[in-house]
């Protein structure tokens, strides 16, 4: 079992998609735990991707294969996944209303996905009332928030202050280029990440 | 001097009598705010792209005012590429690229002709028009040969992501299907040649490329990759603007270093804007300066949006210190004035930087 666990994990890091999603078809099929394959396997391969790349080992092009293959081997996993036992939670993402940047974003819902996690991607350029509505309709257990610009980054709090009325123990987080722990702290965020990678370690660690 | 002439030097590496004074961009918000200091006959508050063709002169007759009463010493011109409107939110242009418009900055491609390999042989390329540098040709008019007129264009890296549509596309085929990065970037390339021949037709200076490589912690793509998928593109358009007797600088938000080298190598004379967040202009002067010029720095992140002028003042005058000594050294924001930006603080960089930026410097640490 240790073999095709590996290479599964091999796989992933290598962005081979049909591979992955045949070798976790082939693990399945071998009575291997979903869950096994899940987090022995396809979530430790993203983790690695992550250390490499704070190495500077590996950049965005491998996140985004890696992403892919992960994706493609979740396709053939989640099915024999238990329901309630489909990751880690479920976080609904965002770009604040006036930034149609999209790539930040894009970056931390594949690795939130890579981590386990469940991902909502409600768009760029959501205004605050759209928030609260997708948190109304998902009830998510982290809501992010993203913002490339300076001038964007204060509907930040706006959506914060928004999102808390609806519900004042939500758990926010908040990220992007401008964005720094200071402006976090300031807004009443729960979470901050310099990026995608620690934006996932972030979100597993409030969840605890 | 002239202002062209001050920049050309600074360009050369050799201090002017003052330091260039230059901008990459000014949003429409933000060209009519700073006109509201020096004139009254401005456009309505509104996107380019909705203006009439009254309204838009009347936005780069605003701009020219702006330079003029400023004695900015370069001017920056966008292609006006044609676009129609698809909906409330997004145009299309000349190569069938669907763009979003955005009211915090420029319209961005979530939409392309080509969205696999196989669709590069059937894409009808898009030739520039004359009426695309219609900007260009205005600027020079109106400002003539005193400030130096440049000219942005996206790089190859830029055009091949929006042709697709989404960077993660490119950046995902940057491992998958290298041959069709080359494909793409040399349809790019082939297209940016042509608008360096008309750019120098109608009067540029300078080409900035335009094109972020690189975010906060460092580049979108390895060294390995830059090497392999931009740098020879870079080289084939430097070279050619140099044959047409401009001068080029790369642009890119984010933390250059990795990378720093192949634009060197590349044949850039320049680089802007060394955000203040992610590269430390004192090394990059150290390391790069006998070889590039150095533009940018002024942080347009915080500092303008938030900063008193006071701030300002002093971020120039350290600024002026570390970067300006023995030339090489055009001051500008660390990227553009977008309607973030107090327009008073734009105003007292400005002064700041005419201030303490004589030549020789004399600015204490």
């Amino acid at each position: 079992m240790r073999e095709i666990l590996e290479a599964i994990g091999k796989a992933i890091v290598e962005g081979e998609e049909e591979e992955t999603r045949r070798l976790v078809e082939e693990a399945l099929q071998g009575g291997v735990d979903p869950r096994k394959i899940l987090e022995d396997a396809m979530m430790p391969a993203m983790e690695d991707i992550g250390e490499r790349f704070s190495r500077g080992e590996a950049f965005i092009p491998e996140l985004i294969v890696a992403a892919e293959a992960m994706q493609r081997g979740m396709e053939a996993l989640k099915p024999r996944l238990a329901e309630g036992e489909r990751g880690r939670g479920l976080v609904v993402l965002g770009t604040v209303q006036g930034d149609i940047h999209s790539i930040g974003k894009n970056l931390v819902r594949m690795c939130l996905e890579g981590a386990g996690f469940e991902v909502v991607d409600i768009g760029e350029d959501v205004k605050t009332e759209r928030f609260v509505e997708a948190y109304r309709e998902h009830r998510p257990d982290i809501l992010g928030l993203s913002a490339l610009l300076s001038s964007t980054m204060q509907r930040i709090p706006e959506v914060i202050e928004a999102v808390r009325a609806e519900d004042s123990g939500a758990l926010i987080m908040v990220g992007g280029a401008p964005v720094t722990q200071e402006f976090a702290d300031r807004s009443g965020a729960d979470g901050y990440a310099p990026n995608a990678f620690e934006a996932a370690r972030k979100a597993k660690e409030l969840l605890g | 001097m002239t202002g062209k002439e001050r920049m050309l030097t600074a360009f050369d590496r050799r201090e002017p009598d003052r330091v260039p004074v230059w901008e990459m961009a000014f949003n429409e918000e933000s060209i009519i705010k700073l006109g509201k200091f020096y004139t009254d006959d401005l456009p309505p508050m509104k996107f380019a792209q909705q203006m009439t063709m009254e309204e838009k002169v009347k936005l780069l007759n605003t701009l020219f005012t702006v330079a003029r009463e400023l004695e900015l010493d370069g001017i920056t011109s966008i292609g006006l590429l044609g676009t129609e409107p698809v909906d409330d939110e997004h145009v299309k242009d000349g190569w069938g690229r669907i763009l979003r418009v955005s009211e915090e900055g420029e319209a961005t491609a979530v939409g392309g002709p080509i969205s696999d390999p196989s669709d590069l042989r059937g894409l009808k390329a898009y030739h520039p028009q004359p009426t695309d540098f219609l900007m260009l040709m205005a600027s020079v008019g109106n400002l003539g040969d005193g400030v130096a007129q440049v000219l942005v264009q996206p790089g190859p890296f830029r055009e091949s992501w929006s042709l697709l549509g989404s960077m993660e596309k490119l950046l995902y085929h940057y491992v998958k299907n290298p041959g069709f990065v080359k494909d793409l970037a040399q349809v790019a390339t082939d297209y940016i040649l042509e608008v360096v021949d008309m750019a120098a037709d109608n009067g540029a200076d300078i080409i900035a490329l335009d094109g972020d490589l690189a975010f906060n912690q460092t580049t979108l793509m390895s060294p390995a990759q830059y090497e392999e998928y931009v740098f020879p593109y870079h080289q084939q358009i430097t070279a050619h603007a140099h044959r047409r007797g401009l001068l080029i600088f790369k642009h890119s938000d984010g933390n250059m270093w990795p990378i720093m080298d192949g634009i060197v190598d590349a044949g850039f004379d320049g680089f802007h804007p060394v955000q203040p967040q992610c590269m430390d202009i004192g090394e990059v002067k150290r390391k790069y300066g006998d070889r590039l010029c150095i533009l940018g720095n002024i942080d347009c992140t915080y500092l303008l949006p938030f900063g008193s002028e006071e701030e300002v003042e002093e971020s120039v005058r350290e600024t002026i210190r570390v970067a300006a000594p023995g030339g090489g050294y055009v001051i500008s924001s660390s990227n553009s004035i977008h309607p973030g930006c107090k327009p008073e603080n734009y105003i007292a960089m400005v002064r700041a930087a005419r201030k303490y930026g004589v030549y020789p410097i004399d600015v204490e640490g």
